[in-house]
Parts: structure tokens; C-alpha cells; sequence
């Protein structure tokens, strides 16, 4: 145990610290991002779920196969699939940007389940006294539904995000100088295993758990307020 | 943006690749039975048990959820054998995902565990129930209704993370698809396919599930 933490403090010198916050960063700066326009692009997708209609039918069937597609494809799946398909688009971009692509086609996935399975939380009564008010679908979401389901969105969405900072793990397989990644360079540079990935599942830990923490305040705070 | 699709290749390696889909299902299940035995005991400490044992379970529980799964794999494939412990790559895996399962079904568990009311434990014991009865007549499917839904869902989603097993060199579905794409350089071909394999597995999981779920327990489960 002793030699361990004497590793850990040699493994503590200034460039290794910045790389490890540089990676930190990465991650954190992934998944957000992911979160970020998943939401925006997962609102669009649950809203055009919602139409009804028959010229709007092949909205709701796309908008359906994309959610149920991304939703039961393996992280490490759609990744290789992003990297390989930039490949042959013969797009010269970075690894980054294949991961933060893959990032925001599952985080619109899961995100547009979430605001989908909020919006239908608010009573059918409030939809049908906007209908009578003649408001638009897109105005009875915005004056009428949001204001409520808000609350309900939230704290689903902050635990995606949260899950989110531990999925991206994987986006180091292709080469994103992330978290997992940096501790996989530890460990080639000589330290041992023990030493880099256990100081990699401390760092997780520690952005992890403050945030769930956040996120269970969060619930706790808008659960009464919730109308049904 | 000029790409042709050639599936030639890929046809004669389907079964190849659905032999992985088998391996997959079998990891999935392997683990979630482990992290079932190992939910239920934690989550049946965390509701009844003392302090110091639920502080333990607690420390686990928080650990394991709040680091990556694939990192924990990482640390017991590559760290142990530093202590001596030699795992096969298909071993580690199967452990991180049962040790990981545990934690989550731990949490699910243990909702589950907390939804069932005195109340109606109060009355079975004034109709006479011994403590057996109670269990089998008034918890078990009260909380089965309630617990079904979540445990189903991450069942689907430990399938999905399966595919993790194939970067410690396990010949899952990932893993195969992986072997195909040296042998052929079709590789969007062989992830597209797998892809839809992956989705075809789940979503027919997905159906079992929710129509067992309905008839056993009168749970209420959407499929899509």
C-alpha cells in the first residue's frame, strides 16, 4: 500500500496534473456539449412525436426509428460507426469531433425519451383546453405545457448527464484525450495499473459524485411543485 | 461522398457475427443474475440492516455508481495481477459488470423495497398470515409490480453495455465485428450490421419482457 501512494506522489508532478485536468476538462466539456444540443435536437424530436396529423407522419416515423435506433445501439457501436463514416465522407476532422458528434446523436436520443415522457406528464385536459383556446401545437407547448413540465424534465435530464460523464469513457477507444484516456497513457508511461487507473476512478468519483448529489437536491426541490 | 455499400463480404460471416450476438446475451445474463444476488442482499441491508454494515454497502454502492464502467474494468484486468490475482479477460469483465449491476440494482431494489406499506402488513397479520404467507401473498407482488419495470429496462441496458467486453479482447458481438472489419476493411458495413443486430436483440428482449411483465406481475410497460 505504501508503495503506491509513493507512486502516486511521483506520478503527481506538474505536466502529469495538467494532463489530468486537461482530460477532466474533456470529459466534463463531452458530455455537456452532448447534453447541451442533444437537448435542443431532442426537443425537436419529441415535439414532432407529438404532431398529429396525416401529412406529418413521416416526421413521427423518423423521428421514432432515430430514438429507438440510438437508444439500443451500444455506445463503442455508434462511435465506430461516426469514426469509420467521417472516414469515408473523407472529412479530415479530429477524434474530438467524432466523439462529440456520436455524443450529441445519443444524447438526442435519450434526451428526446425524457422531454417526450415530460411533456405527456402534464393532464390531457391542459392540451385540450389549449386546443379550445386555439393555440398552435407549437404555442400550447411553449406557453402552456413547458412552464409545467420543466420540473418533471429536469432532474431525468441532470442524471443523464451524470451518466453521460461515465459513459464517454469509452470515447477514448478512438483516441479522445479524455479522462480514461490520460489514464491509459499513466499506465504506459511505466506507472502501474494499480496507480493510474485508481487515481482516474478517484478523479470520476469526485466529478460524479458532487454532481449526483446536485441532482437529488434538485429533485427533492421540484418534486413538490409538480402539477398533475 | 462517393461510397458504395458491399455487403458480398459480410453475408458469409453472419453466423460468425450472430455466434458473438449469443456470447453478448450470455455476459448480459451471467451479470445480471450476479448483480440480482448481490442487488437484493445489499438493498435488503440498506432497508433493515445496522449501522456499520449499511455504511459499508453504502460506500460500495456510491463507489461503483459513480465511477465509469469501463474504468473499473480497466483497473480489475490490469491492477490485480499486480496482487497476484490473474483474470481472464472474459472473467474481468463478467465481474465489473456484476460488481457494477449490483450497485445500480442495489438502488433500484431498494425503492422497491421502501414502496411496500405497514399498513398492509398490518392487515395480512390480522387475517392470519404467518410471516411466510405475507412475504409470498402481499410484499412479493406489490413489489414485483414495481420493481419489474426498472429492473427490465436496465437489463436492456447491460445488454447494450456488453459491447465494452470486446476492447479487453472478449469475442462479443463488438469484439467479432471487430475481427471482420480486419479480415474485409468493410467497416461501416460490419457496424451497420451489427448495429441493427444489436437493436433487433433489444428491442425482441424489449417485447418478452413487457408481455411477461403484463401477464405476471400486471405491470404496465411500453415497449417503444
Amino acid at each position: 500500500m505504501g508503495d503506491l501512494f509513493r507512486e502516486i506522489w511521483q506520478m503527481a508532478t506538474y505536466y502529469n496534473l495538467l494532463f489530468l485536468a486537461q482530460g477532466a476538462v474533456t470529459t466534463i466539456a463531452l458530455s455537456a456539449f452532448g447534453c447541451i444540443l442533444g437537448g435542443l435536437f431532442g426537443t425537436l424530436l419529441a415535439v414532432a412525436r407529438l404532431t398529429d396529423g396525416a401529412m406529418t407522419w413521416p416526421l413521427r416515423m423518423l423521428a421514432l426509428i432515430f430514438t429507438e435506433f440510438f437508444r439500443r445501439v451500444p455506445f463503442l457501436v455508434t462511435l465506430f460507426l461516426c469514426f469509420f463514416a467521417f472516414q469515408f465522407a473523407g472529412l479530415d476532422v479530429s477524434t474530438l469531433t467524432v466523439g462529440c458528434v456520436t455524443v450529441v446523436l445519443i444524447g438526442t436520443a435519450f434526451l428526446a425519451e425524457i422531454v417526450r415522457a415530460g411533456l405527456q406528464s402534464v393532464h390531457p385536459n391542459q392540451w385540450h383546453a389549449a386546443t379550445t383556446m386555439n393555440f398552435s401545437l407549437l404555442q400550447t407547448i411553449r406557453y402552456v405545457i413547458l412552464p409545467q413540465a420543466w420540473t418533471v424534465i429536469l432532474p431525468p435530464a441532470f442524471g443523464f448527464f451524470i451518466l453521460f460523464i461515465k459513459d464517454s469513457a469509452l470515447a477514448s477507444q478512438i483516441g479522445v484525450v479524455e479522462l480514461t484516456y490520460v489514464g491509459k497513457t499513466f499506465s504506459n508511461k511505466g506507472f502501474s495499473a494499480a496507480a493510474s487507473f485508481g487515481v482516474i476512478l478517484v478523479i470520476y468519483f469526485m466529478l460524479s459524485y458532487p454532481l449526483s448529489r446536485f441532482g437529488a437536491k434538485l429533485e427533492k426541490k421540484l418534486a413538490p411543485s409538480r402539477t398533475r | 461522398m462517393d461510397y458504395t455499400f458491399q455487403f458480398g463480404q459480410i453475408w458469409p460471416r453472419l453466423p460468425y457475427l450472430l455466434g458473438g450476438a449469443w456470447l453478448s446475451l450470455q455476459i448480459a445474463f451471467l451479470a445480471f443474475c450476479g448483480g440480482i444476488l448481490i442487488g437484493t442482499f445489499c438493498a435488503a441491508v440498506k432497508t433493515f440492516g445496522g449501522g456499520i454494515t449499511r455504511r459499508i454497502v453504502n460506500v460500495y454502492v456510491v463507489f461503483f455508481i459513480n465511477t465509469p464502467q469501463l474504468v473499473q474494468i480497466y483497473f480489475l484486468y490490469f491492477a490485480l495481477p499486480d496482487y497476484g490475482i490473474f483474470l481472464t479477460s472474459y472473467m474481468a469483465v463478467l465481474l465489473g459488470m456484476t460488481l457494477n449491476a449490483g450497485a445500480y440494482l442495489t438502488e433500484i431494489q431498494r425503492a422497491g423495497f421502501e414502496s411496500r406499506r405497514q399498513s398492509e402488513m398490518e392487515a395480512a397479520e390480522v387475517l392470519g398470515f404467518t410471516r411466510l404467507q405475507q412475504i409470498r401473498y402481499v410484499i412479493l407482488p406489490h413489489v414485483a409490480k414495481v420493481l419489474f419495470p426498472p429492473l427490465s429496462n436496465h437489463y436492456i441496458l447491460m445488454t447494450l453495455g456488453t459491447s465494452m467486453a470486446a476492447i479487453f479482447g472478449v469475442e462479443e458481438l463488438t469484439g467479432r465485428a471487430l475481427n471482420v472489419n480486419a479480415e474485409t476493411f468493410r467497416s461501416l458495413e460490419v457496424f451497420s450490421i451489427i448495429a441493427v443486430v444489436y437493436v433487433v436483440v433489444t428491442l425482441f428482449a424489449s417485447v418478452v419482457l413487457a408481455l411477461f411483465g403484463r401477464f405476471a406481475f400486471r405491470a404496465k410497460m411500453r415497449i417503444v
